[in-house]
């Protein structure tokens, strides 16, 4: 790669380089080795660049050959309302869902650090880990029959029980209510995710040197105000790190949203992706052109929010996320 | 005196632990109490919306009728295979391609990485990655599964970060006594690795696993889809299997989820701290 004639070893000896092709010659073994990551990372990433043309053509497939039709698909996705109800869906969703995960995960693994017992802890982590191995699929179902409104829901039967709703009617269909789908699908995060989102906590909180608890003991620190003062503080890196990270990936949300929403719930649930799968596959007349177009939109402002991070990444950690 | 001063802190900490418990107690049940809820209904006859401890009306006939359903056992050896062939691949696709990124004098090692690393940044889309796996005829399809997960840059590099720890002496050492890249390869980087492996491979079984929106998207044939979209459209679609057992609809669903994590929940408590050392190698570097 350098420029520079003379190479030092690890072992500190000076050496003169060897010409590039005597390089990549002896690097041969190397190349041959990446060539089957090359030839998946060409199926499955590259090529399909070549597919964003159809941004600019009308293309219903199995109908007639693509033509040329110019930014026509960005003019009429930019003027169609459904469209940007799910782009403002998307941000909102994914942000807060993103904030209340993490703070729910920083307070759980601030006091799951303070829990003395190490077979308490060991098994609580063991509970609270669960949920993120389980797909999204079998989440859907859990809770759909959790929240159920027919006789079988706990939540409704206990509420019917308890006297909140009337016994004979027919109780509340939270995931088909546009005024109870975003706090249950943000309850869901929460209970899938807290738990898993604490390992990286927990990691940082047993580096803490522990010269720092003992001479907030000196200074008569109580529990909380050790937590307030020594804790916090030496988390707060990793959790800029963590919120970063995440914020970069906030265009990608589509199967939590796809398992869980149904078509009374489009306006408070459709997001970027699954307006994109419903027009390419759940319309009697696909516009490929036209979903690609959408598809394009939102890779741009993913790479948008991916360059944003990794620039406020290096501000305030001196180190990319990229 | 001294005695008191000491007293004293000692009261605060219990009344602080004695919360903290109660609270843990009560996060803890509120992540079981869903799950649970599910076993003890796939177990009892009737389908109630109580909570109870133990079912009112105890049967495994849920279950013999999730077992006796034909039309589940194609989307659950679908699963397997998938799953097994996809974490195979994976791996092979990582720990090359992670071998190859570590060796900083190879020239173009960093057009490499670039090339990796664009991937996360950008990508083509629903529709345009569709029709490049509609010509290679993997739409309807459960290989899909295998070729779309095998390939992941995160665990590409999450592998990569690993062998860096690697000494580079080692390499080294096994250059000069003549040892090929293959044979380092496997002679060094790979014996070394097995916690990595067993870590990644793990991500990349429970992904393949539990995928759902790649068989929603492409895969319409019902002899190609898993056993997570089998059993969504199941509960969800009220896709319920016929039963000659006398169970309620109910049973039948919450049998199917359990079917569904089964397998991985008596596998959990094993491999529970090799995916807390995933983690671990992606935050090394943090």
């Amino acid at each position: 790669m350098s420029k520079k004639k003379e190479v030092i070893t690890s072992g500190g000896v000076v050496v003169r380089e060897k010409p590039l092709k005597l390089r990549i010659w002896n690097n041969r073994g190397y190349y041959i080795m990446f060539i089957p990551v090359l030839v998946f990372l060409i199926i499955i990433h590259y090529w399909p660049l070549l597919g964003i043309r159809y941004s600019f053509f009308d293309y219903y497939p199995g109908r007639q050959a693509p033509t040329y039709v110019g930014f026509k698909h960005f003019q009429s996705m930019f003027k169609t309302a459904a469209f940007w109800t799910s782009f403002k869906n998307t941000l909102e969703l994914s942000v807060i869902k993103l904030i209340i995960t993490t703070v729910s995960s920083v307070v759980v693994s601030i006091f799951l650090n303070e829990m003395g017992n190490l077979l308490a802890k060991k098994s609580l982590q063991t509970i609270i880990y669960l949920p993120h191995f389980m797909s999204w699929a079998v989440v859907a179902s859990i809770f759909s029959l959790f929240l159920s409104p027919s006789s079988t829901g706990l939540v409704n039967g206990m509420l019917k029980s308890w006297g909140v709703i009337d016994p004979n009617g027919q109780g509340i269909y939270f995931l088909a209510s546009k005024d109870w789908w975003r706090p249950i699908f943000y309850i869901i995060n929460i209970w899938k995710e807290t738990g898993w989102g604490t390992i990286i906590f927990l990691a940082t909180l047993s580096g803490i040197n522990p010269e720092l608890y003992e001479a907030a003991d000196i200074d008569g620190a109580t529990r909380m105000q050790k937590i307030r003062y020594v804790t916090v503080p030496a988390l707060m890196n990793t959790i800029i790190t963590v919120l970063i990270l995440n914020l970069a990936k906030v265009m990608n949300m589509f199967e939590s949203v796809f398992v869980l929403y149904n078509s009374n719930v489009y306006d408070v649930s459709d997001v970027v992706s699954t307006y994109i799968y419903r027009q390419s596959f759940a319309v009697a007349r696909p516009n490929y052109g036209y979903s690609t177009a959408v598809g394009l939109f939102k890779s741009l402002v993913g790479c948008f929010l991916v360059l944003v991070c990794n620039w406020a990444s290096k501000k305030t950690r001196g180190r990319g996320i990229i | 005196m001294a005695k008191e001063v000491s007293s004293k802190p000692k009261q605060k900490l219990h009344v602080f632990d004695i919360v903290n418990y109660i609270v843990f107690i009560i996060i803890g049940l509120c992540i079981l109490v869903p799950i649970w809820k599910v076993l003890i209904d796939s177990l009892n006859r009737v389908g109630v919306y109580q909570f109870q401890l133990w079912p009112s009306q105890f049967t495994l006939d849920g279950y013999r009728t999730i077992i006796e359903t034909t039309a589940l056992y194609r989307p659950f050896i679908n699963s397997i295979i998938t799953t097994v062939l996809g974490t195979l691949l994976g791996l092979v696709l990582s720990t090359l391609g992670g071998y190859v990124l570590v060796q900083f004098d190879m020239p173009g090692r960093n057009f490499l990485a670039y090339l990796l690393l664009f991937t996360m940044i950008f990508s083509g889309g629903m529709i345009p990655e569709y029709l490049v796996m509609k010509k290679l005829g993997l739409v309807n399809s459960m290989w899909i599964l295998v070729v779309k997960h095998g390939m992941n840059v995160y665990n590409l590099v999450l592998m990569r970060n690993f062998f860096e720890g690697i000494p580079a002496s080692l390499y080294e050492a096994a250059k000069i006594d003549g040892c090929s890249p293959m044979g380092i390869f496997f002679k060094i980087v790979l014996p070394l690795s097995k916690a990595a492996l067993a870590s990644i491979g793990l991500m990349f079984a429970v992904t393949v696993w539990n995928d759902y929106s790649t068989v929603q998207i492409y895969i319409t044939d019902p002899n190609q889809t898993n056993f997570q979209y089998k059993l969504r459209t199941m509960v969800m679609d009220g896709d319920t299997p016929t039963t000659s057992y006398n169970v309620s609809q109910t049973t039948l669903f919450n049998a199917g989820i359990i079917a569904a994590i089964l397998p991985f929940m008596i596998l959990y408590p094993f491999l529970q701290k090799y995916f807390v050392t995933g983690v671990n190698i992606g935050a090394v570097k943090e």
